[in-house]
C-alpha cells in the first residue's frame, strides 16, 4: 500500500475520531464532567438512524437532524435531572454518577436493539483518485463530520450560547451577574455533547457496522484524542482526532491493524508527559 | 420627594453560620450617584452580592423600581434593572472584549440597540474599541475596569452597582474612570459606587453610607460627610 493511500485513510478515520471525540471533549473541559453515557449515546444515534433506515427507508441524511436534536433532549434531561445535582462535587463522583446511568442505557440498547452489528449500506461505489481507492460513503461520512465539528466551531465562537459556555467555564459566579442561569447552560452544554455523539453516531453507522459492544471503545477512542488534541476545544478535538486516526493508519500498515490501539495509547502517554495540555490546548482557554 | 429608585430595610445576610450585614437601611435616588465607604472586610461587597441575588438575604426587604425583588436572584434582578460590575473586574478569559462586552447584553434581544449600545460604549472608552477583538484578560487593569463598567452598561441598567472603582489603579486612571462616570450620569445613569478611597468616592457621589461591621455607621450628603471630624479623622486621615 503506498503512503498517499496510508495518509488518506489516516486523515478520513480521523475527521471521524474527531466529531466522535468533539461533544466528550466539550462536555469535560467546560462542565470538568468525564461522561462516560458518551460512547453510548454514539450506538444509540448509530442504531436509531440504522433502524430509520432499515425498517422506514430513511435515508441516513434525513434522519441525522432529528437523531441529534433528540439526543441533545436526551443529554439536556440527563444533565438538568441527574449530573446538575452533584455537579461541583469531585470528579469522580460524576464520573460514577455518568457510569451508572451509562449501564442502564446500555441494557436497554442491549435489550431493545440486541448486539448484532448493524450497518446502513449505501451502496455509493468507490472513487480512485492517483492511485488512491476509497469508498464514497467514507468520504461522505469524512466531509458530515468536518462539517459538523466546523458548525460546533462556528457556535462556540459567534452564537450567544457559545458565549455563555465560555463564560460559564470560566466563572460561574460573573456568569450568573451576566443573568446566566448557570444550571440551563451546564444543561445545554451536555445537550450539545450528546447531540454531537449522535451524529457522530449516525455518521459511524453509514461507514461501520454499529454494535453496543463497541460503547467502551468509542469512550476510549474520545479520551486518547482529547488527551492528544487538548481537552475542551472543537480545535483540540481536531487535531486530536486527525493525529489519533493518522497514527493508527501508519502504525496499522507497519505494525499490523491489531497493534494500532496500543500505539495510539502510547502516543497518548508520550504527550501526556510532554505536553500535558495537549498540541492545541493552552490552560484554561476556550 | 419622589419614592427612592432602591429602597433598602433591615436588610441582614452572610454566609452560611457567619452574620456579615446586621439590619442594613439604604437608599439611592433616581439619577443619583452614591456611594457606601467603609473599612476592609465592614461588609461593603456582600451587600452589593445580597443586592444582586448572589449572596441569599435572611432579612429585611429589597424594594426596587416599586417592586419587591427580595429573594428573586440574580436572573430576576437584573432583568429588573440591577447591574453589578463585580469587585476584581471577574472579566471572562479567553473571550474578545467584544464578547465580554455582549455578555453584559446576555438578556437582551433587541439586535439593533445592543450594537448602539455597543458603539456608546467604544465611544466612551474608545482604547476598548482598539482592543475590541484581544482577549479581555489581556488588558491593562484599567483598561479592564472599562471594560466591566461597559459590560455592566450593555444590560441597559436603571441602576449600575460598581464595587471597588479604583482598586489597583494609578490616580490618573482612577480620575479617567471618574469622569467616565460622571458622563454617564450625566446621561441619566444612577450609580451605587462602592469604594475604599473615601476621598474619590465623596468627590463623585452626592450621597454617602459609611458602612461599618455589618451596619450603617452614618449616611447623609458628601458634603455634610466630609465636614464630620469623625469622618475626616476615621476615612479622610484629615
Ligand atoms: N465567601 C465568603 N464566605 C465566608 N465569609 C466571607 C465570604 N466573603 C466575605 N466573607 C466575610 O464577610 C466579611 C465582609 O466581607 P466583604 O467582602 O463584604 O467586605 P468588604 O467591605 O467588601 O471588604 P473589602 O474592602 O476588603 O473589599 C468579611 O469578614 C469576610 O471575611
Ligand atoms: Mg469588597
Amino acid at each position: 500500500m503506498d503512503i498517499g493511500q496510508i495518509l488518506v485513510n489516516g486523515l478520513v478515520l480521523g475527521a471521524l475520531y474527531a466529531c466522535l471525540a468533539v461533544g466528550f471533549s466539550l462536555v469535560w473541559g467546560v462542565l470538568n464532567v468525564i461522561n462516560m453515557l458518551h460512547g453510548s449515546f454514539i450506538v444509540l444515534g448509530g442504531y436509531l438512524t440504522f433502524f430509520a433506515w432499515h425498517s422506514f427507508g430513511i435515508h441516513p441524511l434525513v434522519s441525522l437532524p432529528f437523531v441529534a436534536l433528540l439526543l441533545f433532549g436526551i443529554g439536556y434531561l440527563v444533565q438538568y435531572l441527574f449530573v446538575n445535582k452533584v455537579v461541583t462535587a469531585p470528579v469522580l463522583t460524576t464520573l460514577t454518577l455518568t457510569f451508572g446511568l451509562d449501564m442502564i442505557l446500555y441494557n436497554i440498547m442491549t435489550v431493545f436493539f440486541s448486539a448484532t452489528p448493524r450497518r446502513v449500506t449505501l451502496d455509493l461505489g468507490t472513487l480512485s483518485f492517483f492511485g488512491i481507492t476509497m469508498p464514497v460513503d467514507r468520504l461522505f461520512g469524512m466531509a458530515l463530520a468536518l462539517a459538523l465539528t466546523g458548525l460546533l466551531y462556528y457556535v462556540m465562537r459567534k452564537s450567544r450560547i457559545g458565549r455563555a459556555i465560555v463564560a460559564v467555564r470560566m466563572d460561574r459566579a460573573a456568569a450568573t451577574l451576566m443573568g446566566i442561569r448557570v444550571n440551563h447552560i451546564y444543561a445545554i452544554t451536555f445537550g450539545v455533547g450528546a447531540l454531537m455523539a449522535g451524529a457522530a453516531g449516525a455518521i459511524f453507522a453509514m461507514v461501520f457496522p454499529i454494535t453496543t459492544n463497541l460503547t467502551g471503545m468509542y469512550i476510549g477512542k474520545a479520551f486518547v484524542v482529547c488527551v492528544i488534541g487538548g481537552l475542551g476545544s472543537v480545535p483540540g478535538a481536531l487535531v486530536g482526532g486527525l493525529a489519533l486516526g493518522l497514527i493508527e493508519s501508519i502504525s496499522g500498515h507497519f505494525f499490523g491493524p491489531q497493534h494500532s490501539l496500543t500505539v495510539g495509547f502510547l502516543v497518548m502517554l508520550f504527550i501526556l508527559l510532554v505536553k500535558p495540555t495537549g498540541l492545541v490546548g493552552k490552560r484554561g482557554y476556550e | 420627594m419622589d419614592k427612592p429608585l432602591l429602597e433598602i430595610t433591615g436588610l441582614a445576610s452572610g454566609y452560611g453560620d457567619v452574620q456579615v450585614l446586621w439590619s442594613i437601611d439604604l437608599d439611592v435616588k433616581d439619577g443619583e450617584i452614591a456611594c457606601i465607604v467603609g473599612s476592609n472586610g465592614a461588609g461593603k461587597t456582600t451587600l452589593l452580592r445580597t443586592i444582586s441575588g448572589l449572596v441569599q438575604q435572611s432579612r429585611g426587604q429589597i424594594l426596587f423600581d416599586g417592586q419587591d425583588i427580595t429573594g428573586v436572584g440574580p436572573n430576576k434582578v437584573l432583568q429588573s434593572g440591577i447591574a453589578h460590575v463585580p469587585e476584581g473586574r471577574r472579566l471572562f478569559k479567553g473571550l474578545t472584549v467584544r464578547d465580554n462586552l455582549l455578555l453584559g447584553a446576555y438578556l437582551r434581544h433587541d439586535r439593533v440597540e445592543i450594537q448602539q449600545d455597543l458603539d456608546y460604549i467604544f465611544d466612551l472608552f474608545p482604547i476598548l474599541k482598539e482592543r475590541a477583538t484581544q482577549d479581555a484578560t489581556t488588558l491593562s487593569g484599567g483598561e479592564q475596569q472599562m471594560c466591566a463598567i461597559g459590560r455592566g452598561i450593555m444590560s441597559r441598567p436603571k441602576l449600575l452597582m460598581i464595587d471597588e472603582l479604583s482598586l489597583g489603579l494609578a490616580p490618573a486612571l482612577v480620575d479617567r474612570l471618574a469622569d467616565a462616570l460622571v458622563e454617564i450620569n450625566r446621561r441619566g445613569q444612577t450609580i451605587l459606587l462602592v469604594e475604599q478611597d473615601v476621598m474619590a468616592a465623596f468627590e463623585l457621589a452626592s450621597r454617602a453610607f459609611v458602612i461599618e461591621t455589618g451596619r450603617i455607621a452614618t449616611s447623609g450628603t458628601t458634603a455634610a460627610l466630609s465636614d464630620d471630624p469623625k469622618i475626616q479623622q476615621a476615612y479622610l486621615g484629615i
